[in-house]
């Protein structure tokens, strides 16, 4: 889905990347802060020009997309939730089958709330919940809006463990159901506990010889040492 | 509304008894009679009702674009922009106040909303920059100051009929407008209220974030430009006749709130717009028989219900510090 992609990134050098991510797997991206990890969801979500090479899903180009095409095709999840809105949980969720081109009706939602956990919550501004409970709400919310592909920057930055380890759950459940997942994180324990990381990607600073995409039998370990330059 | 509306029409100074006002409506009274409803008090409350309702809609969506519960024309400094450009065309020399007709009323216009849309266009352009949402604030109290410096360096050098009139029409008052200003405010919102109707959806998603927004299928550059830009047209179109108009764009989404109507867009337009255009007849009718000038009633109400919003909540300080 990815191919010769170079990032506009202030350090540059991150490398020219290339890979290709099917249904129901996930893409674990590592590295340190300020090592392109946001930069490359937000070229991969259409919202920054890549400085060469093209991301495309399904054939087609996401940087050539309108908006309202390219939230069919994927959502996204930043680090915080929102906060200062006054949107329930329910209409959130309404709002994200809106967006992404489903049936709106009370049924779907309902069964969308369901699925993400988050229906004891229904009728409560999303506002008035705890970080956690929030950030399930919007992974919830992207479960809703995109069948194909979910983004996901640093979800789990200001969660607690168990928070942590339900954020992880719900990603499995994704993948069990056939989306694919690329999510940017530090969490390499509660990823690694998981058990469900497919492919891993390891960006590094230019000197350190830009970011890989080591193949399988790389594990979380793998990518604490590699990232801390012990190869 | 309804009743805030009749009454308004059957109240005046000029004691006129109820048969005759009916039989003017009707255009079977006297002369007088008739120009009394259908000059006066007619355009006035329809221009309360209009004026109302764009300030309601106006602060609704600075509230919403800018994220910060106390958003509003005046807060932001688009009525003082406004105020800056009508007295850049009134002191300048153009006639002033009490004019009803479309085309002497023209300049004015054309200043305050070229006023208000430099205001607009400058928050629009710098938003990116500020780092909190008191930031935003503090600018807004900023322009104030300078357009008020400028204000006062055109007062200063202003003949004294000019000047008595644009303090005047600094009061604020639904009494200086006419018919054909009342159309002007129509044509504008309309598609106003029809593109925040249709856009409601994306309004919403807004709230979670621009990049959350962004991801949902909301096309930001747009979003931005549009509400912006109906935001400081309503502003400045109110603050062309009428002066600037204190609180009611602040105050009027709070009022629909505090009612416990909240949450999406779609169900909270139509009140913010009744709502807006209520509390300008009810204010109207309090400068009528009380005979205080627009802006002290308002001021009076509105100060206190801002007050209490950050007092008594606690919750919108809290909200600012956040981001």
């Amino acid at each position: 889905m990815c191919s010769g992609l170079t990032l506009r990134h202030p350090s540059e050098g991150v490398g020219t990347l290339s890979f290709a991510l099917s249904a129901g797997t996930a893409l674990v991206v590592v590295g340190r802060n300020g090592s392109g990890k946001s930069t490359l969801l937000k070229t991969l979500a259409g919202l920054l020009p890549a400085r060469a090479g093209s991301v495309s899903m399904d054939g087609v180009e996401i940087a050539a997309m309108r908006p309202q095409a390219r939230a069919r095709k994927l959502a996204f999840v930043p680090s915080t939730p929102p906060r200062g809105t006054v949107l329930t949980v329910q209409d959130v969720i309404e709002l994200a089958l809106e967006a992404g081109g489903h049936q709106a009706d009370a049924t779907s939602v309902e069964q969308s709330m369901l699925q993400g956990g988050v229906h004891p919550w229904a009728q409560l501004p999303i506002d008035t919940l705890s970080d956690g409970m929030a950030q399930r709400v919007m992974l919830a919310r992207a479960a809703a809006q995109s069948e194909s592909l979910i983004l996901l920057d640093e979800p789990t930055a200001f969660l607690d463990v168990v928070g942590r380890r339900e954020v992880m759950a719900d990603i499995g459940q994704w993948l069990n159901v056939g989306k694919a997942v690329v999510l940017a994180t530090h969490d390499l324990d509660a990823v690694q506990e998981s058990g469900w990381a497919d492919r891993w990607m390891v960006m590094r600073s230019p000197s350190q010889g830009g970011a890989v995409l080591p193949d399988e039998a790389f594990s979380s370990h793998a990518a604490k040492s590699m990232l801390m330059g012990e190869e | 509304m309804l009743a805030l509306f009749v009454f308004g029409l059957f109240s005046g100074p000029a004691h006129l008894a109820w048969s005759e006002e009916w039989s003017a409506l009707l255009g079977t009274g006297g002369a007088t009679a008739e120009t009394i409803m259908w000059q006066l008090r007619l355009p006035r409350l329809v221009t309360a009702v209009l004026s109302g309702a764009a300030l309601g809609l106006s602060g609704l969506l600075m509230q919403t674009f800018f994220r910060n519960p106390l958003a509003g024309p005046g807060v932001l400094g688009v009525s003082s922009g406004a105020t800056l450009g009508v007295a850049l065309v009134a002191l300048g020399g153009a006639s002033m106040g009490g004019v009803t007709g479309i085309w002497d009323m023209g300049p004015q216009v054309m200043g305050a909303l070229m006023g208000g849309g430099a205001v607009m266009a400058l928050l629009g352009l710098v938003m990116g920059r500020f780092r909190s949402r008191t930031a935003l604030l503090i600018f807004g109290l900023m322009v104030g100051y300078l357009a008020g410096a400028l204000v006062t360096v055109l007062q200063a050098g202003a003949e004294a009929g000019a000047l008595q009139a644009f303090v005047h029409w600094g009061m604020g008052s639904f009494a200086h407008s006419g018919w054909a200003s009342c159309a002007i405010m129509v044509c504008a919102l309309t598609p106003a209220v029809f593109w925040s109707w249709r856009a409601s959806s994306s309004l919403d998603m807004w709230t979670m974030g621009a990049l959350t927004a962004a991801t949902m299928g909301v096309d930001e550059r747009r979003l931005s430009w549009t509400a912006l830009g109906m935001a400081g047209v309503l502003a400045a179109l109110v603050t062309a006749w009428c002066g600037p108009v204190a609180f009611l764009g602040l105050a009027t989404p709070h009022l629909v709130r505090a009612a416990g109507i909240s949450g999406r867009h779609a169900a909270m337009l139509w009140p913010v717009v009744l709502t807006g255009a209520a509390v300008a007849l009810l204010a109207d009718l309090v400068v009528r028989l009380a005979g205080v000038p627009l802006n002290a009633v308002l001021s009076l109400v509105g100060a206190p219900v801002v007050l209490m919003l950050i007092v008594g909540k606690g919750r919108i300080f809290s909200k600012v510090r956040n981001r």
